[in-house]
């Protein structure tokens, strides 16, 4: 965090010089993947870095072990302790996020025991009579990113948290609240290809229409985006959220598992299970170099079998190959898709970029080739490519970052309705909407005298309500009784830049207007997560109140350069009289963060900001005058640098 | 409609646009809106600015789309009256035309056979292109301001788009279920 003393000690005088660049703490990207998770940030000077651990090894496991004692062990610890205490080793716990506990695919992903709850969330059951829900199992993960982090740059600024392209509402939420409890400052929840088209666009400086083929641990992503000067515009996106490396493992691992059972067909142990994943991912690594892999597992023993037994398991590569096939088929379905969404054919891409492990898998990158009839890009490191453009993003946020010519464009990946009768999906937003969107829709009574509406918000492409995901259950009351069909209930939907949803429903044909927030039922209430944050603070033994003082000189800091620079370079803007009151209000806003009431900074945050209101509004149409006219002069000039950036991008790639 | 997209992308009211032109003014124009560009800005000018950008968003997504595109320009002519009036009174050589089509593709598709969808679907992106031309002369040819019974061919035009327009994507559909 920022220095209090040295930033805070100012006058308005000294306001644009006091971010000294050395004393602030650096923004950071987290990859928070199934597998495996990272932690980046872009330094002072030089390219972008991964922060690598004391092995020098830049990937975290996301593996988090409780034990009796109650203490929490994170990473590769973790994941040597999960074949002894598999129950109290969640691993893959991404899978888990924002899904409900009578979701039917929950119990099929691991050997855990769930936590009977009254609540709609899965709930961990491990040592120490402890229940965790996957949120504070992610932020296990993302503290000790965090701590890694703090060690390499000392303090940390805000944080950029990627998330699949197709995560739901749910799943996006979920990351949101785990990255709030590890106490990060989530600047933005980032889509993972667009993290990985940031990192490739900016260090090549290339044009053209790319597709970011993400094969991770858990999770399958193809995305379609358009490199433009700085601007990366999400085309379209699909995918699948249950689709990842961990699957080709499960598919190895059934083969180790029949091995080990010697022709007997006893379920498998815990114990068992996790020995065969560990081993078919060892072996799945191994296939990537050579031709034919011969394993010694051992063999857990079962309480009725005395000594531990050692199998030989011996597989070739086009055996694997064979058995995977299908899985790695399943995302050719996805990419015709995308494409299509796009309006594209694979011959009009510039270029394929491989994200994710599981893309190192040979027989992945063939299928690739053969799909878009190219061989794709792999210069950048496909398991950190994504950390290192979120950290980009997250640079760029803080606005430290070298350039003010880059934006992302991205869109809704799954389609947003509610139920209507019979139970179809009514689409209010259409997948691959450009984002921020909003959209209402207005729906009547059926019945006479009907005073309350029942909506139920889902998400997802099929046409019946029930094969789509379920985000919310919410009922409008206290509707004047009139006849079926009078009343005019609308419903407004709001996607911000994160994709997240709100709902707001109200219904004004008698001058009644109502209106109604959507809590998410799917995830935790906000109690629950201010409980988790309390007692986040107890164990860290953080002061709430030091902490809200600081966020909010911190935005009193944020608002007042701001307002600052919006003065001097638009004062041609200020009505009479306005740019005094605007100062006016500045200089109390300055005298609040001298004093220690964050209330107080709150306050005069916002009166500045409603002084200024007018203010900001003839900026913004300005803005939209400037950005509609000067076109057309430099429009020949951007085609030819256009067809040269691919050129320039081509010709490198077949140098290397 | 209450809003003209054509106006939000400062764009001039013309069915034949240049697509590339559309993708161009959008991203000019959220690159001075998107909330990106304005984290550390007061919160007055992120509300004016995120509601300015969705309203980019929408006229993009609007006008992206060829038969979205058809309607909104119908609407901001002053047609919607006319359009709503086609719909009622749907041309009948149009909707016996539909029927068929409709009923070959169900066939096609019950028997699973995928070369006669295709086929089926090649004919309909052909009788597309033809709305699509005459789409773009007959609103180049209106009047300004038009007559609510000028509108009326136009509208009956844009009605067979959208009927093309689900054709083609219930065949959508049935590609990705293969």
């Amino acid at each position: 965090m920022l220095n209090a003393g040295s930033v805070f000690r100012f006058n308005t005088m000294s306001l644009m010089q006091i971010h000294d660049p050395s004393g602030a703490a650096r923004p950071i990207g987290i990859d928070l993947g199934t597998t495996n998770s990272l932690v980046a940030y872009v330094p002072l000077i030089g390219e972008p870095v991964c922060v690598l651990d004391c092995d020098v090894d830049a990937l975290v496991p996301s593996v988090v072990a409780y034990r009796e004692d109650g203490a929490v062990v994170v990473g590769k610890e973790a994941r040597r302790m999960a074949a002894d205490r598999p129950e109290d080793t969640i691993v893959s716990v991404k899978r888990f996020m924002g899904r409900g506990a009578d979701d039917a695919e929950t119990r099929r992903l691991g050997p855990y025991r769930f936590a009977t709850s009254e609540g709609p969330v899965v709930k961990f059951a491990v040592a120490g009579e402890r229940v965790v829900t996957p949120v504070e199992v992610s932020a296990e993960i993302l503290r000790q990113l965090k701590r890694l982090a703090e060690d390499a740059l000392g303090e940390v600024g805000g944080a950029v948290i990627t998330v699949p392209a197709y995560f739901d509402d749910a799943q996006r939420q979920a990351t949101k609240d785990a990255g709030k409890l590890a106490g990060l400052d989530v600047l933005r929840l980032l889509n993972e290809p667009t993290a990985a088209a940031l990192a490739y666009g900016l260090s090549s400086k290339q044009n053209g229409t790319f597709a970011v083929y993400d094969l991770g641990g858990g999770t399958f992503d193809v995305t379609v985006l358009v490199l433009d000067h700085g601007v990366f515009q999400v085309r379209s996106t699909g995918g699948d959220s249950q689709l990842g490396g961990d699957d080709m493992d499960r598919v190895l691992a059934e083969r180790i598992l029949l091995a080990m059972a010697g022709g007997g067909s006893r379920p498998a142990s815990a114990s068992r299970v996790r020995v065969a994943l560990d081993s078919a991912r060892a072996i799945k690594h191994a296939l990537t170099e050579r031709d034919e892999v011969e394993a010694e597992i051992e063999v857990p023993r079962a309480s009725d079998v005395v000594e531990a037994q050692r199998i030989t398991f011996r597989v070739t590569r086009a055996e694997f190959e064979a058995w995977v096939k299908p899985l790695v088929e399943r995302t050719g379905v996805a990419c015709r898709r995308a494409l299509r969404d796009a309006g594209l054919q694979a011959s009009q891409l510039d270029g394929v970029i491989l994200v994710g492990g599981s893309t190192r898998v040979p027989c992945v990158r063939e299928y690739v080739a053969t799909l878009f009839g190219r061989e794709p890009l792999t210069s950048i490191d496909p398991e950190q490519v994504v950390a290192i453009g979120a950290a980009i993003q997250a640079d760029l946020l803080a606005g430290q970052g070298p350039s003010d010519d880059v934006l992302l464009l991205d869109v809704l990946p799954l389609s947003l309705g509610v139920e209507a009768m019979g139970g179809v999906v009514e689409k209010i937003l259409p997948r691959n909407t450009a984002i921020p969107a909003s959209a209402a829709q207005t729906f009547t009574t059926y019945a006479d005298n009907q005073t309350g509406f029942s909506l139920h918000v889902v998400q997802g492409e099929r046409e019946l309500a029930e094969d789509c995901r379920s985000l919310a259950r919410f009922t409008l009351k206290g509707i004047p009784p009139m006849p079926a069909g009078l009343a005019r209930l609308t419903v407004r939907f709001d996607v911000d830049a994160d994709g997240i949803l709100k709902v707001s429903a109200h219904e004004e044909t008698t001058g009644v207007t109502q209106e109604v927030e959507v809590k998410p039922s799917y995830g935790l209430a906000d109690s629950e997560i201010e409980q988790m944050l309390l007692d986040a603070y107890d164990h860290a033994e953080t002061d709430v109140g030091a902490r809200s003082l600081r966020e909010a000189r911190v935005e009193a800091d944020r608002i007042a350069q701001a307002t600052q620079s919006a003065l001097a370079t638009d004062a041609a803007l200020l009505e009479a009289g306005e740019g005094a009151a605007i100062e006016a209000a500045l200089v109390r806003l300055l005298e609040a963060t001298r004093g220690n009431a964050h209330r107080v900074i709150h306050e005069r945050i916002e009166e500045l900001d409603h002084v200024s209101k007018p203010f900001a509004g003839r900026r913004m149409d300005r803005s939209i005058a400037r950005a509609l006219a000067g076109r057309n002069l430099s429009e020949v000039e951007r085609e030819t640098a256009h067809a040269q950036g691919i050129e320039r991008h081509l010709g490198r790639e077949t140098d290397g | 409609m209450t809003i003209d997209p054509f106006a939000t992308l400062g764009l001039a009211r013309r069915y034949d646009l240049d697509p590339s032109e559309i993708e161009q003014r959008y991203r000019d124009l959220q690159k001075a809106l998107h909330p990106d560009k304005h984290v550390a800005a007061s919160a007055s000018l992120r509300r004016i600015a995120l509601g300015k950008a969705v309203e980019v968003n929408e006229a993009y997504r609007t006008l992206r789309d060829e038969q979205k595109r058809a309607e909104a320009l119908l609407a901001v002519l002053g047609g919607a009256a006319a359009a709503s009036g086609e719909r009622e009174q749907a041309d009948p050589e149009l909707l016996m035309e539909v029927m068929e089509l409709r009923e070959a593709l169900s066939e096609a598709k019950a028997a699973r056979d995928a070369a006669l969808v295709r086929k089926l679907a090649g004919e309909v992106l052909a009788a597309r292109t033809q709305v699509h031309a005459a789409l773009a002369a007959a609103f180049a040819a209106l009047p300004q301001p038009a007559a609510p019974s000028q509108l009326v061919p136009v509208a009956k035009l844009v009605s067979r788009l959208k009927y093309y327009q689900r054709f083609l994507d219930e065949v959508s559909t049935f590609e990705e279920s293969l």
